[in-house]
């Protein structure tokens, strides 16, 4: 079962792609992509959906999100637009990314996985805000993956937890305590990530289409906060009756 | 070797064209459009309208074919669909049903 299916080069699919075994692509995909064994990507191969297998390996060109039970690797050539998760990510000099990166899994379950559901939500409004304007905020993200995987996985986590001291949410205090000690580390994180983040809240507003999450976190708090106005408009209404009959 | 393979084990739903060999030995579901040839293994289920040069056929193959060349139906082989093809050949164990146009 464990065979290895090729896509030719000159070969188009359209359509998704599922099953056992791993896969290779060096001609187009074009739509979602599903396996359990590992996915290579030749470079001059090109995927337009989701892929998700073991372990990616990217040398071509891929629009959409790579998730990898094991590992994803962009090799140089390699140019990626969508959000990549997985244990272990690897991203060569030479290759591009624009997206949400984190890696979860074996390195820190326990914080990966209370991070997981607030970062998805904040992908989006990430991805949307470097593509259009600038490609220096993922260009930074990038240069500094490159010299060493471990600072990318040092990284994401505490990205996460800054984003999430945003907005009045202290549910993953794990990953703050871990955070808090080391002073100096954050304040050395802080200059690339304001430039990286001021975007993304000014961008939200404009791309609540794109970004179906983060509307709804926003909108729930207003429609509790409405509520206590009405108390004082019954008091208000009450003053006016007194006055009404004292007259 | 060939250009594609579909692993066993493998599920494509959704449409393949190319210029090269395609050989199957999983599932396809759509449609199969190539100019070279096309081989259909024994482990293959295709539930698709294949067009190539050639096909050879020893899986299951439910779909109309066309053929610039030939069409084989192998030994334990089985299509159900109209073939249009020059030439034809059904081998012995073989099951077919459906139309042959051999443009006579």
């Amino acid at each position: 079962m464990a065979e290895t299916s090729v896509i030719g080069a000159g070969t188009i699919v359209s359509g998704h792609v599922r099953g056992q075994g791993s896969l290779e692509i060096l001609g187009r995909v074009e739509g979602d992509v599903s396996v359990t064994g590992n996915v290579v990507i030749g470079p001059a191969g090109r995927v337009r959906g989701n892929i998700s297998g073991a372990e990616l390996t990217i040398s071509g060109h891929v629009q959409g999100d790579l998730r990898g039970t094991q590992a994803v690797l962009l090799e140089p050539g390699a140019r990626v637009a969508g959000d990549i998760s997985a244990p272990r990510v690897g991203i060569a000099p030479g290759a591009l990314a624009r997206g949400h990166v984190q890696t979860e899994g074996e390195p820190a379950p326990v914080v990966a996985r209370a991070a997981a559901p607030v970062a998805r939500p904040l992908a989006p409004p990430a991805r949307v805000a470097p593509t259009p304007v600038s490609q220096t905020a993922p260009a930074r993200l990038e240069a500094k993956p490159l010299p060493a995987l471990a600072r990318a996985e040092a990284k994401a986590p505490p990205a996460l937890a800054k984003v999430e001291a945003k907005p009045p949410l202290p549910p993953p205090t794990p990953t703050r305590v871990e955070g808090r000690p080391p002073l100096p580390p954050p304040p050395k994180m802080a200059p690339p990530k304001p430039e990286v983040r001021k975007p993304d809240p000014a961008r939200v507003a404009p791309a609540p289409p794109q970004a179906e999450f983060t509307p709804v976190r926003p909108i729930k708090p207003e429609a509790r906060r409405p509520p206590p106005p009405v108390v004082p408009v019954i008091s208000k209404g009450t003053k006016a009756k007194k006055k009404k009959s004292h007259d | 070797m060939a250009g594609t393979v579909i692993g066993e084990g493998l599920t494509i739903e959704g449409d393949i064209s190319g210029d090269e060999e395609i050989v199957i030995h999983g599932n396809l579901r759509g449609r199969l459009t190539t100019t070279d040839a096309v081989t259909v293994g024994g482990t293959a289920v295709v539930g698709a309208d294949i067009t190539g040069a050639s096909l050879s056929v020893a899986g299951q193959v439910t779909g109309d074919v066309t053929a610039s060349e030939r069409v084989d139906i192998q030994a334990g082989g089985k299509l159900v669909g109209d073939i249009k093809a020059a030439r034809f050949t059904i081998a012995d164990g073989a099951s077919f049903k459906g139309n042959v146009d051999m443009e006579v």
